[in-house]
C-alpha cells in the first residue's frame, strides 16, 4: 500500500491535470450540445444528420458517430475519441516517468531497497494509475452528468460510470505497453513507446477505411476501446471487449515486471554495448556554441524542430479538413449561428482564420509554456546557477530568453505558414500570400505574450508557473471560440489573450491588438528582468 | 596596500527560524588557500551563493578584489572560476558540449588547458552529461571552474564524489593554481581536506563563524585525549576528575581513566591528588578530533572563539 500511495502522490499531478480536462472536455461539449442542437426532436435529428456527414469524413480518426441528435451520443463522439487520445498521452508521459525517470532520479533504487521486490514496485506503479486514470475518467462522467443537468435534462449513472471504466482501461492498457517497452530500451524510451502507441492507434482508425487492415485491427487496444458505446441510448458496453484491455494491462504488466528482473538498474534488458573509441579530452570547437542565442537554438533543435514538424503537420491537417468538412458543418442551423458570428469574408479563408489561426494560437501558446517551463527548471535544478557564475547579467539572461523563444516561434510560425499555403494550394483555396505571411507571423507576437506572463510568473512562483500559463491560455482559446456561441458580453471575450490576434488571414494585422501585444511584451520582460535582479537564484 | 581577495563585513543571510548565515566578516588574502569547515547545513554554500551573487544578503556586504558582489558581479564573475556543490542535469548534451557552452558564455576559455585538466582527471568529454557517474560530473565541475585560469576560485565541496586518486589529483591542481598566483576559497566538511591543501581554516557552526586560524594554530590547540593508569589498590579520585576544569568524555573502566583535556594539564593533575599514576599516555588530536571537540553542537560558541 505504501508503494502504491508513493506512486500516487508522485502522480497526483497528473490525476488533477486530467481529470479537470476530463470534467472541462465532456462539460463543454454537452453544453455546446444544447446551446447548437436545437430543442425539438426534428431539430435535433437535422442536426444530427448533417454532424453524421461531418463525422462520416472524419473516420480516419475517430470512431463512427452514433444517435447525435442526443447528448449522449454527442458527447460520446465529440469528447470520448479526443479523450482516448489524450488519456493514453498521459499513460506515455506517466509510464516512461515511473520507469525511466524515476530511475534516472535514482528513485527506484531506494524504494528497491528497502527490500521491495521489483515485481511489487511495478504492480504499485499500474494499480496507482489504474486509480488515478479512473477517479479522472469518473471527472469526465460528472462533466458530462452536470453538462446534462445545466441543459435541463438528468443523464443515467450506468453508462456514465461504463465509460469511465471504459476510459480508465484503454489508459492503463496503453501505460502497461509503455512500461514494457521501458524495459526493453533506455534512452529513447519515450520515443519508441509513444511510436507504438501512435501506429496501434492508426492501426485501428485506418482500419474502418482500408479494408486490408482489418485483419490486424485485433493488435490494437483501441479496436477494443471502440466497441463500447455506453453513453447514447441504445448503446452498449462491451464486457468482453472492456475485459481484454485488462487483460492487455496485466499481461503487458506482467511482461514488463519479468523483464525488470532480469535487466539491471540504469540500463535496459536489450543494450547495445557502447562502441568502441577513444575518450575526447577537447571541448566541442563548433562555433554555434560561441555565438550568443544561436548556441541555446542550438541546444534546443530537437524540441524546435518536433514542434515546427508538428505544428505544419496539423496546419495541413486543417487545411484539408476545411475543404471537405466546411460545406456540411455551415448545413447545420445551430452552427451557422456560430459561424455567422466567427467568420468574416469568404468562406474557406474565414474558416481557416478563425479555426486553424485559433488552434495556431493555442499550440504557439503551449510552446511557449514549455519554454517558461525550462526556465523554472533550470532555476530550480540550478543550471541558471551556472550560467550566471559566468560574467553575464540576470537583465542578459531575460533578454536572451526572450530572443531564443521569439525566434523559435518565427521558426515554428514561418514553417506552419508555408505549409498552410502550399496545402491550400494544393486543395485550390486561395489565400493572398502577404495575408497568410501576416497572419503567420503575428503567431509571434503572441508566443512572447505567454513568455512574458510567464518570464514574471517564473520569477515569482517558479513552481506554479506552467499550470497558471496552461490555464489562462486554455481559457483564453475557449472564451475565443465558445464567447460568440454562448454570446459571453464583449468584454469577457476581450479577457482573451487571443483576442488581440485578431483576423490578419482576412482583415490584415490589427494594429491596436499589436501595439497592445507589444507593450505586453516589453513590460513584462522589463519586469520580469526587475524580478530577477531582486531575487535569490535558486529560491 | 594590496586588495583582498575576498572581504565580507557583516554578511548575514536570514532565512528564520535560525537558519542562514549571521554577521560573517572574513578576509581571505590574494594567492591563500583558505577553508571554509562545518556540517551539512552550517552556512557554508549560503556564504558561497552571497559571494557569487546568486543570492542577496539580508544585511553585511562582501567584495571580491575590491568589487562589490551584488552590484558588479558582471565583473566580479570575470574573476571567478566557480564550482557548485552540486552539478546541474545538462542531460544529452556531451561534456564537450557543456564545457563549449559555458565557455562561450564566458568568452574566452583555453582549449588547451581544458584538455589537460581534463586528461588529468581522465574525464572523457565525448560521452553525454547523463551517462556520467556523480564522480565524473564532480570532474566535469572541476574543468568548468578552472578552464578560464580565473584568479579566485570558489569550490563548493569539490572532492565529493572523487574517488582518493583524483582526490590527491585535485589538491596537486590545487596547489599549482595557487602557485600560479591564484587565490582559492573551497568549502568543506571533511578536515582531511583542508588538512592537504589550506593554509588557513575558518569554522562555521549554524551560520556564524566561530574560528579563523591558520592550519599550524588549530593544531596548537590544548586538546588531548590522555589515558592514565593507576597503581593497583589507588583509589581513583574519579569525581575531581571529572569536575576539573577543561577535563571531559572520561570513562572509569577498572584502573584506568580516558578523557579529553582542553587548555592545560594542570587542572588534571591537581585532581588526581597524589594518587599514584603507573602510567600516562597522551595523544596528538587530528584535526577531525580537535573539530569535533569543539564543534558539538553542544559547546557554546564561545569556546572555539577563545
Amino acid at each position: 500500500m505504501t508503494a502504491i500511495r508513493l506512486a500516487l502522490r508522485l502522480g497526483q499531478w497528473g490525476l488533477i491535470g486530467f481529470a479537470i480536462v476530463g470534467f472541462i472536455a465532456t462539460f463543454i461539449n454537452a453544453v455546446a450540445f444544447y446551446a447548437v442542437a436545437g430543442h425539438t426532436p426534428a431539430e435535433r435529428e437535422a442536426f444530427a444528420r448533417s454532424f453524421a456527414q461531418i463525422a462520416s469524413q472524419l473516420t480516419v480518426l475517430l470512431p463512427p458517430a452514433m444517435r447525435l441528435d442526443t447528448v449522449g451520443g454527442y458527447v460520446q463522439y465529440r469528447a470520448y475519441g479526443s479523450l482516448a487520445i489524450l488519456f493514453a498521452i498521459w499513460a506515455l508521459a506517466s509510464a516512461s516517468g515511473a520507469a525511466r525517470g524515476n530511475e534516472e532520479r535514482g528513485l527506484v533504487e531506494v524504494v528497491v531497497a528497502t527490500g521491495l521486490s521489483r515485481v511489487r514496485v511495478l504492480a504499485a506503479h499500474v494499480a496507482a494509475f489504474a486509480i488515478a486514470s479512473f477517479v479522472a475518467a469518473l471527472a469526465a462522467s460528472a462533466g458530462l452528468m452536470v453538462g446534462a443537468i445545466a441543459g435541463q435534462e438528468s443523464f443515467p449513472i450506468g453508462p456514465a460510470i461504463e465509460a469511465a471504466v471504459l476510459l480508465a482501461a484503454i489508459a492503463v492498457s496503453c501505460y502497461s505497453l509503455v512500461l514494457l517497452v521501458a524495459q526493453l530500451v533506455a534512452r529513447i524510451a519515450t520515443g519508441i513507446a509513444g511510436a507504438m502507441l501512435l501506429a496501434l492507434f492508426l492501426l485501428n482508425s485506418l482500419s474502418r477505411t482500408f479494408a486490408s487492415l482489418h485483419t490486424l485491427r485485433w493488435l490494437s487496444p483501441f479496436r477494443y476501446y471502440e466497441l463500447s458505446t455506453p453513453l447514447p441510448p441504445g448503446g452498449n458496453f462491451d464486457v468482453t471487449a472492456t475485459l481484454v484491455l485488462v487483460g492487455i494491462a496485466i499481461v503487458a504488466g506482467g511482461l514488463a515486471a519479468l523483464a525488470f528482473q532480469k535487466r539491471d538498474l540504469g540500463s535496459a534488458l536489450f543494450a547495445l554495448r557502447a562502441s568502441a573509441r577513444p575518450p575526447t579530452y577537447e571541448p566541442s570547437s563548433a562555433p554555434v556554441w560561441r555565438v550568443p542565442i544561436v548556441r541555446d537554438l542550438y541546444d534546443r533543435r530537437i524540441g524546435l524542430a518536433t514542434w515546427a514538424v508538428g505544428v505544419s503537420a496539423m496546419a495541413a491537417l486543417f487545411v484539408v479538413l476545411t475543404k471537405t468538412i466546411v460545406q456540411p458543418l455551415l448545413s447545420i442551423p445551430g452552427l451557422a449561428v456560430y459561424f455567422a458570428a466567427i467568420l468574416h469574408g469568404p468562406i474557406y479563408q474565414s474558416f481557416l482564420s478563425a479555426l486553424w489561426f485559433g488552434v495556431a494560437q493555442l499550440l504557439v501558446a503551449g510552446f511557449a509554456i514549455t519554454q517558461v517551463g525550462r526556465w523554472s527548471a533550470e532555476d530550480t535544478d540550478g543550471r541558471l546557477e551556472l550560467i550566471l557564475s559566468n560574467p553575464v547579467s540576470r537583465t542578459r539572461v531575460v533578454i536572451e530568453r526572450a530572443l531564443v523563444l521569439a525566434l523559435g516561434a518565427l521558426i515554428i510560425a514561418a514553417v506552419s505558414g508555408v505549409a498552410v499555403g502550399v496545402e491550400s494550394h494544393y486543395q485550390s483555396i486561395d489565400l493572398d500570400a502577404g495575408r497568410l505571411a501576416e497572419a503567420s507571423l503575428m503567431l509571434v507576437p503572441v508566443t512572447l505574450v505567454f513568455a512574458a506572463f510567464g518570464a514574471l510568473l517564473a520569477a515569482r512562483l517558479p513552481r506554479a508557473t506552467v499550470g497558471i500559463l496552461g490555464t489562462f491560455a486554455f481559457a483564453s482559446y475557449l472564451m475565443l471560440q465558445l464567447g460568440p456561441i454562448f454570446k459571453l458580453p464583449e468584454w469577457v471575450q476581450d479577457l482573451s489573450a487571443f483576442k488581440l490576434y485578431g483576423q490578419p488571414l482576412i482583415e490584415g494585422i490589427d494594429r491596436t491588438g499589436l501595439a497592445i501585444m507589444v507593450a505586453i511584451v516589453l513590460v513584462g520582460f522589463w519586469a520580469s528582468a526587475i524580478v530577477m535582479q531582486r531575487r535569490d537564484v535558486g529560491a | 596596500m594590496p586588495v583582498e581577495a575576498i572581504q565580507t563585513s557583516k554578511l548575514s543571510k536570514d532565512y528564520g527560524l535560525g537558519h542562514g548565515l549571521f554577521d560573517l566578516d572574513l578576509t581571505v588574502s590574494p594567492q591563500e588557500v583558505f577553508g571554509f569547515l562545518g556540517p551539512n547545513g552550517a552556512g557554508k554554500s549560503t556564504a558561497i551563493r552571497c559571494l557569487m551573487g546568486m543570492i542577496r544578503p539580508t544585511f553585511g556586504s562582501a567584495h571580491i578584489f575590491g568589487l562589490d558582489c551584488l552590484r558588479d558581479s558582471v565583473a566580479v564573475k570575470r574573476k571567478v572560476g566557480y564550482m557548485p556543490g552540486d552539478m546541474p542535469q545538462f542531460g544529452s548534451l556531451r561534456g564537450r558540449e557543456v564545457v563549449a557552452y559555458l565557455g562561450g558564455l564566458r568568452g574566452t576559455i583555453d582549449p588547451a588547458l581544458v584538455q589537460k585538466i581534463a586528461e588529468r582527471f581522465d574525464l572523457d568529454l565525448g560521452r553525454r552529461f547523463r551517462e556520467y557517474s556523480s564522480g565524473n560530473k564532480k570532474k566535469l565541475g572541476i574543468v568548468l571552474a578552472f578552464m578560464h585560469k580565473p584568479d579566485l576560485l570558489i569550490l563548493d565541496e569539490p572532492t565529493g564524489g572523487l574517488d582518493p586518486l583524483n582526490q590527491q589529483e585535485f589538491y596537486r591542481l590545487v596547489n599549482e593554481t595557487r602557485e600560479a598566483g591564484a587565490t582559492i576559497f573551497l568549502s568543506s566538511h571533511i578536515l582531511s581536506e583542508v588538512e592537504h591543501v589550506c593554509d588557513r581554516v575558518g569554522i562555521i557552526r549554524s551560520g556564524r563563524l566561530v574560528k579563523v586560524a591558520e592550519l599550524d594554530e588549530i593544531h596548537r590547540f590544548h586538546v588531548h585525549r590522555m589515558e592514565l593508569e593507576f597503581a593497583p589498590g589507588t583509589e581513583i579520585p574519579e569525581a575531581a576528575i571529572r569536575s576539573a576544569a577543561g577535563v571531559e568524555d572520561v570513562v572509569v573502566e577498572d584502573s584506568k581513566v580516558t578523557c579529553t583535556v582542553k587548555g592545560t594539564f594542570e587542572p588534571l593533575l591537581k585532581a588526581l591528588n597524589g594518587a599514584t599514576v603507573t602510567n600516562l599516555a597522551s595523544s596528538e588530536p587530528s584535526l577531525e578530533e580537535v573539530f569535533l571537540t569543539y564543534y558539538r553542537p553542544d559547546a557554546p560558541t564561545e569556546a572555539i572563539a577563545r
